[in-house]
């Protein structure tokens, strides 16, 4: 078990992870800053967010998912940025399922904010996917919470 | 001690992102611009399951996909084939002549300009008068607008009734509806052109000519949007040609590349 731990929190991993993770949001960030009236649409699609609210969303939330990026990459703030990172992976995840359960089949937006012609039982399963592959980089958040607590317990 | 460098970080960084967000958008050209408020009254409105999944890049032909209307077609002079009654906001006017800079039937809407330049002469074919035209289409103030299919929208193209895109304006510069103007929905200037429309057609009379609004067909409710910003700022006879652009090109509609309508 100890050797498993030490596995799993090794630095060598961890920077990685990190790594991943950071490429991840700044790559998914991209396409949507440079395409804000799409992304809205895309913020419109999931039928969760006020009217007022979604132009807003559509323009900052990029910007969040960029600067998070960058500072994993960096190694500026890393606590900070994956706690948001976590939150945000976190908001995505009970999104899509809000969608899923109640059948409105969306595209996720979360990679390239411009639609693609698709059926319904295709995005569908889409979703289940986004919800598999986001839950899959919200291990990656926790790993890198983890090795932080292994490598320094008092943080 | 931790916790509050950790928020003091993250506020950090969302105002970073906010600003940036913010400067961006200032500085971006107009058709990739966001109103900082949107104004979309059906935000969170769940649209209904479509009973039959299809590509929504290709939707099929009208007749086929009109599944929440009530599919008319008479042989007779009157042309439409299908209405809904798809308003959703509580005010309604009901008066069939509004009258001249009247208030904005939604508060999301733009106001009501006052402008009383003359109104450009509505193209029409030899065959077809304005007059005609409202006729055959006549104006609908208790309804945003009425869903047509291709046999209208061809017929109220050929009788030069306006026709707006409300797709994309990068999308609207690949190709559209010969004629048609870019009105996207998605774009910061959206209000500008209602009101300047709006100021184009001052008077009830050119008011009630039809105006035909579309996108992509299929699940695309582009147009849908447009036609109730038209119908807030009292246009009464505005119709969505549900199957857009994908149908028109397919059936062979007249097609125009580039910026100009």
């Amino acid at each position: 078990m100890k050797r498993l731990t030490e596995s799993l929190t090794h630095p060598w991993l961890t920077i990685r992870v990190q790594l991943a993770l950071g490429i991840f949001f700044v790559v998914a960030a991209l396409p949507k800053i440079v395409d804000p009236p799409s992304f809205a649409h895309m913020v419109y699609n999931y039928r969760i967010l006020p009217g007022a609210l979604v132009n807003l969303m559509g323009l900052t939330m990029p910007w969040v998912e960029l600067l998070c990026g960058l500072a994993l990459i960096l190694g500026i703030w890393t606590g900070t940025a994956r706690t948001l990172i976590g939150a945000m992976l976190v908001t995505f995840i009970i999104a899509i399922s809000i969608n899923l359960a109640r059948g409105n089949a969306i595209d996720c937006g979360c990679f390239d904010p411009t639609p693609v012609p698709k059926t319904r039982v295709e995005r569908l399963q889409d979703m289940q996917f986004v919800v598999l592959r986001d839950l899959g980089m919200l291990l990656m958040v926790g790993q890198l919470w983890w090795a932080e607590r292994v490598l320094s317990p008092e943080s | 001690m931790n916790l509050r460098k950790h928020l003091l970080e993250a506020a950090t960084l969302i105002v970073a992102a906010v600003l940036c967000a913010l400067v961006s958008n200032a500085i971006a050209s107009r058709e990739r611009k966001l109103a900082l408020v949107g104004s979309y009254p059906n935000a969170q409105k769940v649209p209904e399951e479509s009973a039959a999944p299809g590509p929504t890049a290709s939707p099929s032909p009208a007749t086929e996909t009109a599944s929440a209307t009530v599919a008319v077609q008479p042989e007779t002079t009157a042309p439409l084939t299908m209405t809904i009654a798809p308003v959703t906001q509580t005010v309604v006017s009901t008066t069939t002549a509004p009258p001249k800079a009247a208030a904005p039937r939604t508060a999301a809407t733009p106001t009501a300009p006052t402008a009383t330049a003359p109104p450009p002469a509505p193209a029409a074919t030899a065959k077809s008068t304005p007059a005609d035209l409202t006729k055959r289409f006549p104006p609908h103030p208790d309804k945003a607008y009425v869903e047509i299919a291709y046999a209208d929208a061809d017929a109220l193209h050929n009788a030069g009734a306006l026709f707006l895109d409300a797709r994309r304006t990068s999308v609207y510069e690949q190709g559209h509806i010969a004629g048609a103007r870019p009105f996207s929905v998605w774009e910061s200037d959206i209000d500008d052109k209602v009101r300047k429309l709006f100021d184009e057609r001052s008077d009830v009379a050119t008011q009630a000519l039809p105006i035909v609004v579309y996108c992509s067909g299929g699940e695309c409710e582009d147009s849908h949007m447009l036609a109730q910003k038209l119908w807030g700022i009292e246009f009464n006879n505005v119709y969505v040609y549900r199957d857009g652009f994908p149908d028109w090109q397919k059936r062979g509609g007249a097609v125009h590349t580039g910026q100009t309508p």
